[in-house]
């Protein structure tokens, strides 16, 4: 086997990856969760569309049950992470040849990637059970599935680099609980978890769409619904490399800073 | 040059806390202390070399490691190791050197041990062939075979401390830190990972070894550095440092009845509930002298008499040192 510059990070991305699939009971109890909050928003939009433009009522439904689907990719709960930051523990991993900054984020890419496969499938599944009218919907069409795939690993990505820098805040306050909750709200909101983007003020459209939480699960389920024309789509893409640069730019920054201002932590 | 060359290294942190005095003003008052973690530490090792660091907790001795493998950068002084400047040339030199730090896992908690040595095969570069080799040796050394499976969460703290052992060793760095690796082992345990340690070092492995565990350091080291208030106090043999003090004996006496303190005075005299300890030195005070003290003191109804052993010796050198 030949070993190249990537090799740690494919390993770290495997293993993880493979812990992930470990975790069943979990991914067992958040499809449960997801299933409640998806049957509750879709029977909440059933009510408030009352029967009119049932075009946009289907393709509301269709966002919500994405949203529940994905959302695993929201969550910043690796806890062995958080325990080696809050005990200094972190730089231990110091003591190894690689880039830190890129080791974790790898981890980060594999717990969000993997952990939203566990419960993908049964999600799909549970689509053939409920009542119709709850039902989402196909995709599009095949280039519609595809941009909306790519784009959603790309907004894995953001979301992993987000959590970057949320580490480094970790680093500084060593508590997880300000900024997480802090993080995890404004993920929730901006991504479109809890309220669809479109719906929120036309006026507010071009900014909402464009920020970095947005970019992550709203931009791949519009791919789902409406296939974007290649200029268009090339364009989205870009939006979304330009967040990763820029965020990864931060967090790298200012990983390398707190790195060197470490007091390891007791021992 | 040596192996590894310190010059001046120094380490100070900068801690805060609320203000003393104030009322309101402690809100955002802080005072601020500067602690000297380490000062001016000049050594050198030479490569093949098994050298202890020992000290009370807080004299400095994980802020050298830490300084060492690269993971701290120092406020003043300079190191190489190897030819290498450990916090600027990180990578490189991180590539050569192995670390177990007894109290920290750096191995993955959930996953089985083998994962995570396929994942430091990976993290160093290293050969399916060679590194297969490796571990096999290592594991048949370190008597890992029936453990490869499991999870790290389920593994005794001897077995851990074992794995860990076997993962910091798979790259065969040059250099290897040992962080108390004994601690909270069982006797058997100890000897077998003392024994492991001396092969590993005969093979030409620069370990270096802090511990508390002076059983560790009579079996292992010949040569130790004692560090107190981030200071290098000593740095030498272990016999010669011994030798300072291995003449102190203690006596143990207990009376029937009070004894007559007039007769006690002029030792160097404690009390233990009812018995009354004397230290001395058989060189300047001979025992003959002190029994007759001891015993004319009043009616003796048990006795015993010992050597300082060496956890005492070391406290009595910590003491002297005023550490």
């Amino acid at each position: 086997m030949r070993t190249r510059k990537w090799t740690p990070y494919a390993s770290v991305f495997r293993l993880r990856a493979r812990l992930e699939t470990q975790y069943r009971a979990a991914a067992l109890g958040g499809l449960v969760t997801q299933a409640f909050f998806g049957s509750v928003l879709v029977c909440l939009y059933t009510a408030l569309f009352d029967g009119n433009d049932p075009r946009a009522l289907q393709e509301t439904v269709t966002y919500v049950w994405l949203q529940q689907m994905f959302f695993r990719m929201l969550l910043n709960n690796d806890s062995e992470l958080n325990g080696l930051i809050m005990t200094g523990g972190i730089a231990y991993t110091m003591i190894r040849p690689i880039d830190q900054h890129a080791y974790w984020m790898m981890r980060e890419l594999a717990t969000r990637l993997v952990g939203a496969l566990m419960r993908l499938i049964p999600m799909v599944l549970l689509q053939f059970i409920l009542p119709a009218s709850m039902r989402m919907t196909l995709p599009e069409s095949p280039v519609a599935l595809m941009q909306f795939m790519v784009s959603l690993v790309l907004g894995a990505v953001i979301l992993s680099e987000i959590s970057g820098v949320r580490d480094v805040v970790i680093m500084k306050t060593l508590d997880t609980r300000g900024i997480s909750a802090m993080i995890n709200l404004i993920q929730m909101i901006f991504s479109g978890n809890i309220i669809p983007l479109t719906l929120f003020p036309d006026k507010a459209q071009a900014l909402i769409r464009y920020q970095p939480f947005a970019q992550a699960l709203d931009a791949p389920s519009r791919m789902y619904l409406h296939a974007q024309s290649a200029p268009e789509w090339l364009f989205n893409l870009s939006v979304q490399l330009g967040w990763i640069v820029l965020i990864a730019g931060l967090g790298r920054l200012l990983w390398a800073r707190q790195m060197n201002r470490m007091t390891v932590q007791g021992g | 040059m040596a192996f590894i060359e310190a010059q001046n290294l120094s380490r100070s942190f900068v801690r805060y806390s609320a203000a003393k005095d104030g009322g309101l003003t402690r809100l955002w008052r802080r005072e601020r202390t500067t602690i000297e973690a380490l000062s001016g530490a000049t050594f050198s090792v030479e490569r093949g070399e098994l050298v202890g660091l020992i000290g009370p907790n807080g004299a400095g001795k994980s802020t050298t490691v830490k300084l060492l493998t690269g993971i701290l950068t120092p406020t003043d002084g300079t190191c190489v190791v190897d030819g290498r400047v450990p916090w600027q040339e990180r990578r490189e030199h991180v590539r050569h050197l192995g670390a177990v730090f007894g109290q920290r896992t750096q191995l993955w908690w959930d996953v089985p041990i083998r994962d995570s040595f396929e994942l430091l095969r990976d993290m160093y570069s290293l050969e399916q062939g060679p590194w297969q080799k490796r571990l096999d040796m290592l594991v048949d050394a370190l008597d890992l075979g029936e453990l490869m499976r499991a999870p790290l969460r389920q593994l005794s703290l001897g077995q851990r401390m074992r794995a860990e052992l076997c993962g910091s060793l798979l790259h065969e760095p040059a250099l290897l830190f040992l962080d108390e690796p004994t601690i909270g082992l069982d006797a058997v345990s100890k000897l077998k990972l003392r024994a492991f340690l001396k092969e590993e070092n005969a093979r030409g492995t620069t370990i270096l070894l802090t511990t508390h565990d002076m059983e560790d350091m009579l079996a292992l080291c010949s040569r130790v550095m004692v560090l107190g208030h981030g200071k290098l106090l000593y740095d030498g043999q272990l016999d010669a440092l011994l030798g300072r003090y291995d003449t102190v004996h203690i006596l143990r006496a207990v009376y029937d009845g009070a004894p007559d303190p007039s007769r006690l005075s002029g030792l160097n005299c404690t009390r233990d509930g009812d018995a009354y300890i004397v230290t001395y030195e058989p060189e300047k005070q001979p025992t003959a002298e002190v029994l007759s003290q001891v015993l004319g003191a009043g009616a003796v109804r048990e006795m015993t008499l010992k050597e300082q052993n060496v956890d005492e010796l070391i406290a009595r050198m910590y003491q002297e040192m005023a550490l």
